[in-house]
């Protein structure tokens, strides 16, 4: 078991890419802290993870063996991600791995001019800045213990431009800047940070998938028919699994990776390079 | 908090798991808390988990998941305590509590069970945390010599089973003390002793962890190994101890940690029994260390004699090549016919088996005609080196009793023939005799040796010891007729068995490197390019000026294979020689070995990986050879322990030449089996996969100011500095003792002595460090190619951690800048006429003096040039007319 022994925080857990990496992690031997916000935001026009969701991951983490212990906060706050922190310590002694991975897609399907401040503002405070607050958290408890990795979960979006979209892509372009930067002040300090680059994601049932569905509804397309729209754009004509997604996080949270920090690597079948 | 602080955590703390019938309401332990945290306040903070577990208490995942529970640390901050309930999916629960030992005792932790539970502790009141502990200071855990643990597993534990063994507490404790004593060779038999309710224990790199095995709970004594090596044990119901050996990986490598449990569980069974001797390895362990140190046997192979072997090659190919030199070139048919002449010739002068003849000429084609002759003569060989002080010769001739020498220039001596090789030739075939042939188990050659103390002593090696050698070694080596092999060293020492006979019995064609050239690196390399030799034979102080004169050059090497012997090798100094020249075409090979058994004893193929890890690693015994590290009482110490190196096998010299005495101290037989044995003096360990670390002479410890030192320590730690590329260290008992180092820089850039004094009192205890550091262009070696530490200078005096500044190059005219050079070189000022040699020059310093003048941009000129012109003025006008 690749990640036995190791404790791993990861945002965004109550569902989709976050559900998908706990289980695979789990899996592996790891001990869980599950965060998520246990409720909505209202400038997000879809709803957001539940915290019956949340205790819905963690309950298949434990089916698999993992010690877990959920949070629900909003990472806007810097009391609720403190929080988090701290149940996580305290029941674990340690993190080992973070993974920003709570975000949000919407309100998107605008040019700029039309987006407000309000939604602008939140976007950014969610994606990029919500990542900088966790990591800031987390940081100081692996200091001393001179190991950690910090696993972003950004977006093509981060790569390439995305129409009607301005600020998700400017977010996650951020996000990866924010990867790089830290990987430089951490590297002296043995702490990775990278980051991972989803393509597009099937909406898989499995983990309550949904950021695909709201794509398409932010660009009008019909919801019936969006996933064999959006595996067209593909060079491989199909859609990334959010597993393919774990595996990626899971190489970069053991110690297969131990060199490796500032990466930002694509699972994206391929589109960002055509 | 460092990161073994933070490793130093899990250390300190212990849990328990007690098990409960089923889940308690999570109101009701709150409840209990509360009135518990009442009466002691450090209670408050303290938290309690609750949580499911997917699977039966009795599956195995869920004893993974208790185990995981008890070795998890509590935060860094807070009450250093934490509290966890596991509810089974079958009913059943467990609650696991973990504390640093300075938080709660192990009652502690069962008290603090019973009040959670409601069920009160075993003391009836609530147990009394301490405060949070300090963070924790490491107080040098030191790592073993003889764990062979891997550095980069740092961080790591790991363990294997200890036990039943049927024995107390206090006799493991004994026990443990008694096999490490084993391990440290009597100096170290400190282990550390933790028992249940102590706070924290003496730090030791052996410790053993007693526990009292408790009905209804599960005791965690140490989330990490306490020591580096940690014997658990928990006294069982049947009055056994079992627990496991817990080991740090960076400190211990798992081979070893588990034979150590195995001989502490055995020595402590005897102690139970009563019996006595517990230090005694036994059959099993002695078995093993054999097997493991003995070579693979030399299959196929008859003792046979070393002119019958080199008859039969020169019969397969009689026009190759056998031998290359300025004085001659010979085919093996010709060798062969000239050596048979010699040998009738001194047969008819009474030599043949039994007898000894003394050789004492310049290397060259009479010389090889000469061994062989002796050889086939049925006499055994007593080869001299024509540079020895004549008092020395004449007294190793007389040591010897050997009443035949051959010679060109030998002091006269009583009742010897003196015989020049063209009498040998021109005697009438009249005075030519048979004779009776020298069997395999007869004496080739007798080399003498002279050690650090006492007078030299002839070593007697008989025939069937060199063509096992060649057995041993020739396939591994693919040596064959295509090999050209130098023959670089005297005859006088037995590297030259090797590259003589080694070439010649495997149909190579031998090369004569002159003496002059042997001195001389850039020439040296030249012969090699020029008769494109394949197999080299070096010292490694030799190889290291080699290396630095090939990086100068483009010439192309032919050399396929580099045999390193002599001395310890210092893998840094191949760095540069690999970069030129890939493990894949050029092979390198350190072979440790000795006089006394016959040349090489292990061989260690060295590749980058070795040179990156620094490894001290001789290899394993050759086919046919035996190595084994022993105690002062000739015990076999186990893998991992320092001891003495004795070997055995296929090489193992008949003795010492009429010194029974020497020859029964040094040359043993095995008590266990092993036949018969030389005490090598050498320090060694032997490794579980067979190979053998050198670590230095035994006799080179010294006593300074009441502290040991290991002379090859402070070596050691010097040739570590980067700018450094070799060094020295002696003992200076002049005046007020102190040590003096001597290094030869690693780079063009320069060698401070206050820097590199600096940084090794980062590596080295103050007692350590040498009082002097002196720099030299290189250090002297003897005629063997060996460090000559009595030829080493005075250290500069006062001067001594001041560089040396580079030699001037002023533009007044070849002269006066070597004057410079010389009176630098010298330490006094000379003049235009003064002789290098009466002066006190020898080649080491007219290569010193060559590597300033080329520095100072100044015509090149060869070790040759000096001999033939040893003044300034002379020197000065040969480089003009050329
Ligand atoms: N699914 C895709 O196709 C895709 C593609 C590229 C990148 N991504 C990225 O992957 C990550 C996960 O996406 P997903 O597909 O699982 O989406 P998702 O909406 O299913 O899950 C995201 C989770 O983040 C949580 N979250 C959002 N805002 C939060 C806040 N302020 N505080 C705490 N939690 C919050 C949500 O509650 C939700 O459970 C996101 O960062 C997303 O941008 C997804």
């Amino acid at each position: 078991m690749r990640l036995s022994g190791k404790t791993a925080l990861i945002t965004g857990a109550a569902r989709g890419l976050g559900r998908a990496c706990a289980l695979r992690f789990a899996e592996e031997g790891a001990d869980l802290a599950l965060f998520d916000l246990g409720g909505d935001i209202d400038e997000v026009p879809y709803p957001l993870g539940g915290a019956d969701q949340l205790e819905h991951t963690a309950e298949l983490c434990r089916k698999l063996g993992a010690a877990v212990v959920t949070a629900t906060g909003d990472i806007r706050s810097q009391e609720s991600v403190a929080r988090a922190v701290e149940a996580a310590t305290d029941r674990f002694g340690r993190i080992d791995v973070l993974v920003n991975n709570a975000g949000i897609v919407a309100p998107s399907g605008k040019d700029l001019h039309e987006v407000d401040e309000r939604e602008w503002a939140v976007m950014l405070d969610v994606n990029l800045t919500g990542a900088w607050r966790m990591t800031k958290a987390v940081v100081p408890g692996m200091l001393p213990r001179r190991s950690g990795s910090i696993i972003n979960v950004a977006s093509t979006a981060g790569l390439v431009g995305y129409r009607r979209f301005a600020g998700y892509v400017a977010s996650k372009h951020g996000l990866i800047g924010l990867t790089r930067a830290a990987a430089l002040d951490y590297a002296p300090l043995k702490i990775r940070v990278n980051a991972i680059c989803p393509g597009s994601v099937r909406d898989d049932p499995l983990v309550d998938g949904r950021m695909l569905v709201e794509i398409a509804r932010a660009l009008d397309v019909p919801v019936q028919e969006h996933e064999g729209t959006f595996a067209q754009g593909q060079p491989a004509n199909e859609l990334v699994e959010p597993d393919d997604i774990a595996a990626a996080a899971l190489w970069l949270a053991g110690d297969d990776s131990r060199r490796v920090t500032g990466a930002v690597i694509t699972v994206d079948g391929g589109y960002t390079v055509r | 908090m460092s990161n073994s602080a933070a490793g130093d955590l899990a250390r300190m703390c212990h849990g328990i798991a007690v098990r409960l019938p089923r889940m308690p309401e999570m109101e009701e332990v709150r409840a209990n808390l509360a009135r518990a945290a009442g009466q002691v306040p450090a209670l408050k903070s303290l938290r309690v988990w609750a949580e499911p577990v997917a699977f039966p208490a009795g599956d195995a995942r869920s004893a993974r998941r208790r185990a995981t529970e008890l070795r998890r640390a509590p935060a860094p901050e807070g009450p250093g305590l934490r509290a966890v309930f596991l509810e089974y999916a079958d009913g059943p629960a467990e609650l696991v509590i973990v504390a640093h030992r300075a938080v709660l005792t192990r009652d502690g932790l069962r008290g603090l069970a019973g009040v959670l539970t409601g069920s009160g502790g075993p003391a009836g009141e609530p147990p009394t945390p301490a405060g949070p502990p300090a963070p924790a200071q490491d107080a040098g855990a030191r790592t073993p010599a003889w764990g062979l643990g891997d550095p980069a597993r740092a961080g790591r534990h790991s363990a294997v089973a200890l036990g039943p063994v049927r024995a107390s507490g206090e006799e493991l404790v004994r026990a443990a003390s008694l096999v490490l004593s084993r391990y440290t060779g009597g100096e170290d038999d400190a282990v550390g002793v933790l028992r249940d309710d102590d706070a924290e224990a003496e730090r030791a790199c052996v410790g053993v962890v007693l526990s009292e095995r408790r009905a209804g709970e599960e005791y965690e004594p140490c989330a990490a190994p306490y020591f580096p090596l940690t014997l658990w044990a928990e006294r069982q119901e049947d009055g056994t101890l079992r627990g496991e050996c817990r080991f740090d990986e960076d400190a211990v490598a798992p081979e070893i940690a588990s034979r150590f449990a195995r001989q502490v569980a055995r020595a402590a069974e005897r102690l139970a029994a009563g019996l006595p001797g517990a230090v005694e390895p036994d059959a099993e362990e002695i078995a093993e260390l054999l097997a493991v140190g003995a070579g693979a046997p030399l299959a196929g192979h008859a003792p046979t004699t070393i002119h019958a072997a080199f008859e039969k090659v020169a019969a397969a190919r009689p026009g190759a090549v056998a031998y290359t030199g300025e004085d001659a070139t010979l085919d093996y048919a010709e060798l062969d016919r000239r050596a048979e002449r010699r040998a009738r010739a001194l047969r008819g002068l009474g030599a043949g088996p039994g007898e000894l003849v003394g050789v004492c000429l310049e290397r060259g084609a009479d010389l090889v005609v000469t061994l062989l002759a002796v050889l086939k003569s049925g006499a055994a060989y007593l080869p001299m080196d024509v540079r020895h002080p004549r008092e020395r010769l004449r007294a190793t001739v007389e040591d010897a009793g050997a009443r035949i020498v051959v010679a060109e220039d030998f002091p006269p001596a009583e009742g010897r023939t003196l015989v020049r090789p063209a009498d040998l030739d021109a005697a009438p075939e009249a005075g030519h005799a048979d004779g009776p042939q020298a069997s395999p188990d007869d004496p080739a050659y007798v080399i003498f040796t002279s050690g650090s103390t006492g007078r030299p002593k002839g070593v007697v090696i008989p025939h069937r010891n060199v063509p096992a050698l060649l057995a041993a070694v020739a396939d591994d080596m693919r040596l064959g007729p295509e090999d050209v092999w130098t023959w670089f060293h005297s005859a006088a020492f037995d590297f030259s068995v090797w590259e003589i006979w080694g070439c010649l019995l495997t149909g190579g064609r031998l090369v004569m490197t002159p003496y002059w050239v042997s001195r001389a690196p850039h020439e040296f390399h030249r012969l090699l390019a020029e008769q494109r030799v394949t197999v080299l034979s070096q010292t490694p102080s030799a190889f290291a000026q080699l290396i630095h004169a090939d990086a100068g050059t483009s010439a192309d090497l032919a050399v396929r294979l580099v045999i390193l012997g002599g001395e310890p090798l210092d893998v840094r100094i191949l760095k540069e020689w690999f970069a030129d020249h890939p493990p894949a075409r050029c092979r390198v090979v350190n072979m440790f070995g000795i006089t006394e058994t016959t040349v090489h004893v292990t061989a260690q193929t060295v590749t980058a990986r070795e040179m990156v890890e620094r490894s001290r690693s001789v290899g394993g015994a050759l086919p046919g050879w035996t190595v084994s590290v022993r105690d002062p009482e000739g015990r076999p110490v186990p893998f991992g322990a320092a001891g003495e190196i004795y070997v055995g096998g296929a090489g193992v010299a008949l003795g010492y030449l009429n010194r029974p005495e020497l020859t029964a101290e040094r040359f043993v037989d095995d008590p266990y089996g092993g036949g018969r044995l030389y005490r090598s003096g050498d320090r060694g360990r032997l490794r579980p996969d067979g190979r053998l670390d050198h670590l230095g002479r035994l006799d080179n410890q010294v006593q300074l100011r009441g502290f040991r030192i290991e002379l090859d320590e402070v070596r050691a730690a010097l040739v570590e500095d980067p700018a450094v590329r070799a060094a020295a260290v002696v003992l200076n008992e002049e005046g007020d003792p102190r040590l003096d180092a001597y290094v030869v820089p690693a780079g063009p850039g320069p060698a401070v002595p206050a820097e590199i004094r600096g940084r090794l009192g980062r590596i080295l205890p103050d007692y350590m460090i040498p009082g002097t550091i002196t720099v030299l262009d290189d250090l002297p070696l003897t005629v063997n190619g060996k460090v000559d530490t009595a030829r080493l200078p005075a250290p500069s005096a006062g001067a001594a951690l001041v560089e040396e500044e580079p030699a001037p190059a002023r533009g007044e005219g070849p002269a006066a800048a070597m004057l410079e050079i010389w009176r630098r070189a010298f330490g006094a000022p000379v003049s235009l006429d003064d002789d290098f040699f009466e002066l006190g020059g020898n080649s080491l310093l007219a290569i010193r003096i060559s590597a300033a003048m080329r520095e100072a941009g100044l015509p090149q000129i060869t070790l040759r040039d000096f001999y033939l012109n040893p003044t300034i003025r002379g020197l000065e006008a040969a480089m003009t007319t050329r």
